[in-house]
This record gives C-alpha cells, structure tokens and sequence, in this order.
C-alpha cells in the first residue's frame, strides 16, 4: 500500500532522514518506536507529504506520489492523520470538525457527511458532544474527536503522530482504546509512539529508528523480546 | 464605491442645463460666509452675488463649492471648480498658474489687534518685531512678510486668527478693511488700529483655469455690466449688514450647540458614514494586502510590502490631496470628495489592517493548517475556511480600535471640504464669530463618539470570548 524507497530529509544542512525503505501493506499496523531526535516523526510526516522528502521515492497505492506534479490533495483525500497536539477546528462544533472535509474536498452531501459523523461519534463514545466546541473538552476527548475527524474521510490508511504524548496519563487510556478497536477493524496503521505496551499489543511490525534510519525491524515479539543490534537493546532497556 | 454623489451646500443641477461650479473659502466676510437662514446654513456674501449674476448671464445653474483658500488654486487647475471668487488679489505668481478676470472691487488691509493694543500699533513701523496673524495664502501674507523682524503666523481660517489675537498668541492681524470690521462688530475686545498701510490697496479678481477665454469673457461681461452704477460696492454694503444683522445672541457654548446643532448632526453622520465606509473597504483591501505579503510568489510580496510601507510612511492630509486634485488632474479622473475622503481613508486603513491581519493570520497555530491540509483541502480552501476565520477573530479587537482611530482622523476630509464634524464645526465658527466653543463642541462629541464605540466593542469582544476560553 506505502512503499518507501531512498527517503532523504534535510532541515538545511541538518539530515534529519539518512536513507529509508520500508514497505507496508494493506492491513497492517505498523509502531515506529526511537529516542526523541530519531527521525520517526519526520518518517511519518513525508508519507503525506506535511514534509517535502529531499530526495527518494514514496507510493501511495502504487501511485509516485513524490513526482512533480503530482496533486497530494488527491492522496490526503485517503491517508488519514492524528497529530500530537489535536488540531481541532476551534471556531467549528465537534460535528462541523467532522463534516466539514468530506463536504468541502469528496463533495459528500451534508445529510450522508452528518450520518458517517454521528456514526463515527459512536465509536468514540462522544456522541452528546455533536454542537459543543472543542475548547470544552478535555485532551483525551479531543484526540477522540480528532481520530473521528480523519476517519470521516473514510481513509485508506491512518497516520497517528505521538497521539498520547501531550495527554495527561489518565486519558492516555481512553485514546489507545479507539486506536485498538481500529487496528482490530482492519485499518492499516502507521503509528510513531512512546507507549511500549500498546506497540507491543498492537502492532503488527515494530520499526526501531535511530539517526534518522531504520536500525532493526521485525514483529513485536523479536523486536521487543529478543532485539538484535545494540541500539535497540539499549533503548529498550532505558524505556521498558 | 460610487453611491453618493457632491455634498449638500450644492444647489443641486438638472440634467439639460449647464453647471458653473465656483469655489470660495466661505469664512470671509462680508464677501463670502456661513449664514443660517431659516434655519438651513447657506454661503452668502457679495461674491455670491456676483457669482449668481455671471451664472444667470450665462444660462447656467450655480454650484458652490466651500474649499480652504490655500486650496482653492489646485481645486481650479484640476478642474474641480470652473472659477474662484473668493477675494483673491490677481498676484504675479498667481497670474503665472491661473487667469484673471478684470478687478471687481479694491479693499484696503488694516491692522486689527486688541482694544488695549490699539493705540500702540498706530503704523507699519510700530509693528516692527511684533508676531502678526494672516491667513494662509493671502494676499495680507505678503504684505505681513514685509514688515521688519516680524514673525508671522499663518493659519487657515480667518477665526483662528481671533482666537490667536484673543490668547495673546499674535500681537496684531493684517486683514481686508471689510473683514475686519465684520469680526470687531463681533468681538469687543478686538479693535482697528488708525494705521495705513501703504501701497496695500488690493484689487479682487475672479480666476479661472489658464486658457479658458470663452468663460473668462462671459465674466468680465458680466463684470463691466455691474461696474456700471457701482453694484459691487452695493453687494459689499448689503452683505456686511446681512453680516451684522443678525449676531449671535449669545456666545454660550450650550447655546451655539443648540442653535447649529443640525450642523453637528450633519457633520456627525458624514463622519459615521466616512469612517465605517473607511473600516469596511479597508477590511477588504486589508485582507487581499495581507494575502500577498504572505504569498509565495515574490512579486505579489513586494507589491504589499511596497503599498503598506508607502502608505503608513506618508502623512494621510498628503494622500488625501494626491488622491483628490492630483488624480483629478493627472488622469481626468474626478472623485466627489465623499469619494476621494472614503477611497483616502480606505487605503490608508487598509495598510494599517494587512498589517493586523498578517499578525493574525501568523499568529494561527501551525497545526491548524497541516489538520486541514492532511484531510485534503487545498491551500486555499484551508486558508478560507480554517485559517481566515480565526485570524479575524483574533484581530477583532485590533480592527475596532482601527475604526476608532479613523473616526479621528477622518476629520482631516474637510480639508478637501467633505462636510463632516470637523467642517461643521469650522463652518459654525465662522458663523458665530465664536473662535474656540464650536471646537470645544466638536471635540466633545468626537470624545463621545469614540468611547462609546470603544465601550461597545469591549462588550462584544468580552461576549464573544465566553466561547472561546482554552
């Protein structure tokens, strides 16, 4: 479904990304784990494009994404993205958050965008907060509405960007819960994290990313049970 | 921005006939001057009489235009007014810019000063080393920089001389006979000394553009006409005792604010329409500015900082004048001077805005736009729908303090004779011979005007926060 080739990223004379390939496939739940300054965020953020790669080669959907003039509109329509600090809309209700996308860019009418919302409110369990604003939430319920929020475009993949970091521990729960039932619903996932257990419960792969390239990777029980390079193990033995 | 057209001391033309527009600086009597008669205010004066004589010669409907003196010279060549009959003396430089008609009347300048003052200043010479007020412009000017060591000061309106006479600012005032005489019948503590001047005998032409024999013949047509059996003399005469008539019963500043307050009311809704007319197109203009200065394409960025710094970097009285007699007389485009106030006012704001919305638009958290961007809208979708909005709101405050601001400043319009407050309050002074209580009036009401728009957005700003706490 993604398939990353040579990915390069400078911030000046700073190579933030030295050099990434990495594929992922429809269904799977990828955790991207590292110390902070690894890179990982910057990993996640060129598959969308919210970074401009320097160099290397990103396919979304066996689509070159990375070429010229290619419209990323088009891929973002469908690569859904949950970011450390919400980025809720303030000046809209949880439920135009949720509508407004899928009414403005796939042109779904407003009554068809208001039901898939109301559904996804659902899920989230936030249904009696449709016409509030997100300034009258607490962070684990903006991080729910924000996921609702990406999955309202009915996305083919879902981008999660240090969803629990900014949280307070007690709503850190809440949030992993909605990211699990979506992992178990099939959703492919790319998830850059601190939370050791959850990466080990969910994830299907775990990349470890150290100095801005993939050190080692594999499933969960490798990675974490038996890691193989030094880096990791050292990381590891600082988090776990 | 074409909906309203000239201001009201305008008679107003019909469609067929033709229209002769004169301009005069309305604060001289007994040759032109406010006067309220039953009960509207209206320019009177022996010019008036004269201009109302050479237009019913000529067939056509008579528009009177109320301009500052130093103003009346480029109102001409640019076109917006056909003649000026405003007293004005046919000097060299003049002649050099504008055509004169023969002289219609020859005044004698004296010297006026106050009653204690009178006997000290009995000639020319004993005014040596004095300050002595004139008016901006004016022939007295001249004649005052004539005088050894005397050090002048020259203001705009004839009443600001009384007031510059009455605070002691000026020891004594160069000024026509006629006019003089108007103001000392008014004030009585201002007296004319017996001093002559010499050689000051001024004749009185009316102007017109260079080159425009065919109007300039109807005048002195008209002018010989009345020369025959002394007519001017005769409108002189009427008019001071039109002047005199009827004076101010009292010069009580709650009185003048009563008697004119039709003028205040006038002047207070020109301002209100000017300044919010100002904010709204400014707002606009603003907005598109700040969008270029945050563009990426270098051109549109330079085109705004360029604007914005030219307009924030130059004094708005000299936008005003470009915009209204300098567009007028370079591209033959003519404003009404509500247009040239609104449009001044508008770009002058506008720059003061981009620069509020460029702070408010940076000012919105990054996240906002790299949310709205991952779910696929575009640039410009994001910037309507998710970044403008908050940007605006964050600047509402700013943007009622700009509108604030403008009311002030929008009294500069009446330089170009836009009948706001300020003109009002300049039209009720000359009016009343009262120098400083129509001030004190207007300022009153600017005061009230800005701190109740000041307390009203401070309660709309407070209601709006309610939900919009973090």
């Amino acid at each position: 479904m993604i398939n990353v080739k040579g990915l390069k990223k400078s911030f000046g004379k700073n190579e933030v990304l030295t050099g990434i390939d990495v594929e992922i496939a429809q269904g799977e739940v990828v955790v991207v784990i590292g110390p902070s300054g690894s890179g990982k965020s910057t990993f996640l953020r060129c598959l969308n494009l919210l970074e401009q790669p320097t160099a290397g080669e990103i396919y979304f959907e066996d689509e070159l994404i990375t070429q010229r003039k290619y419209d990323i509109d088009n891929a973002r329509k469908k690569m859904g993205m949950v970011f450390q600090h919400f980025n809720l809309f303030p000046h809209k209700t949880i439920l135009q958050n949720l509508t407004l996308a899928p009414i403005k860019v796939k042109k779904t009418n407003p009554a068809e965008a208001e039901k898939i919302a109301m559904e996804l409110l659902h899920t989230v369990g936030l249904e009696d907060k449709r016409d509030t604003y997100p300034n009258q939430l607490s962070g684990g319920q903006k991080q729910r509405i924000a996921i609702a929020r990406a999955l309202a475009m009915q996305p083919h993949v879902m981008l999660f960007d240090e969803p629990t970091s900014a949280l307070d521990p007690e709503m850190v729960g809440e949030v992993l819960e909605v990211m699990q039932k979506l992992a178990h619903e099939g959703m492919t996932m790319v998830i850059v994290t601190h939370e050791m257990g959850f990466a080990r419960e969910v994830g299907d792969r775990i990349i470890f990313m150290d100095g801005g390239q993939i050190v080692e990777q594999g499933p969960p029980e490798q990675v974490f049970g038996a890691p193989t390079h030094p880096r990791t193990q050292d990381f590891l033995s600082k988090v776990l | 921005m074409l909906f309203f057209t000239v201001i009201p001391l305008a008679s107003a033309a019909q469609d067929n006939q033709k229209v002769i527009t004169v301009g005069l600086s309305a604060d001289f009597p007994p040759y032109e001057f406010h006067k309220k008669i039953d009960g509207t205010d209206q320019i009177v004066g022996s010019d008036v009489e004269i201009a109302k004589r050479i237009a019913a010669d000529m067939g056509a409907t008579l528009q009177i235009q109320d301009i500052p003196f130093d103003s009346l010279l480029p109102a001409l060549n640019s076109g917006r007014i056909d003649m000026i009959i405003s007293g004005m003396t046919p000097t060299e430089e003049r002649r050099q810019n504008v055509d004169f008609s023969e002289s219609y009347y020859i005044s004698r300048q004296v010297i006026m000063t106050r009653v204690e003052d009178k006997d000290k200043y009995t000639s020319v010479d004993s005014l040596q080393g004095a300050s002595i007020g004139v008016q901006k412009g004016s022939i007295q000017e001249g004649i005052a920089k004539d005088i050894k060591d005397a050090k002048l000061t020259s203001v705009d309106r004839i009443a600001d001389i009384v007031l510059s006479l009455e605070s002691g600012r000026v020891d004594a005032a160069v000024m026509e006979g006629p006019v003089a005489e108007g103001q000392v019948a008014n004030h009585d503590d201002l007296a004319i000394t017996s001093a002559t001047i010499p050689d000051s005998d001024t004749e009185m032409a009316i102007a017109v553009k260079k080159g425009n024999a065919e109007l300039l013949g109807h005048i002195n047509g008209t002018l010989a006409k009345l020369k025959q059996g002394d007519q001017v003399k005769k409108f002189v005469q009427d008019a001071t005792a039109l002047n005199s008539g009827e004076q101010q019963k009292s010069n009580n500043i709650f009185t003048i604010f009563w008697d004119y307050r039709q003028y205040y009311m006038k002047g207070i809704q020109y301002t209100l329409l000017l300044s919010a007319a100002g904010v709204l197109f400014g707002f606009l203009i603003g907005l598109v500015v700040s969008l270029f200065r945050l563009s990426n394409v270098g051109i549109l960025r330079w085109i705004a900082v360029t604007y914005t710094e030219i307009l924030r970097g130059t004094p708005m009285l000299v936008q005003l004048l470009i915009i209204h007699y300098g567009i007028a007389q370079t591209f033959h485009i003519e404003f009404s001077v509500l247009e040239s106030g609104i449009i001044t006012l508008s770009i002058n704001s506008s720059a003061y805005l981009a620069e509020i919305f460029r702070a408010g638009i940076q000012g919105v958290d990054r996240g906002q736009m790299e949310a709205a961007r991952s779910l696929g809208m575009s640039h410009g979708m994001t910037m309507r729908s998710i970044i403008i909005p908050q940007a605006v709101k964050s600047v509402l405050p700013a943007i009622g303090n700009e509108f604030v601001v403008i009311i002030k400043e929008s009294s500069i319009v009446s330089f170009i004779g836009v009948a706001d407050l300020m003109f009002q309050a300049q039209a009720v002074r000359s009016i009343t011979y009262s120098a400083l209580n129509p001030l004190l009036i207007a300022a009153a009401i600017y005061f009230i005007m800005t701190f109740v728009l000041s307390k009203l957005l401070g309660m709309l700003e407070r209601r709006w926060s309610v939900s919009d706490k973090r």
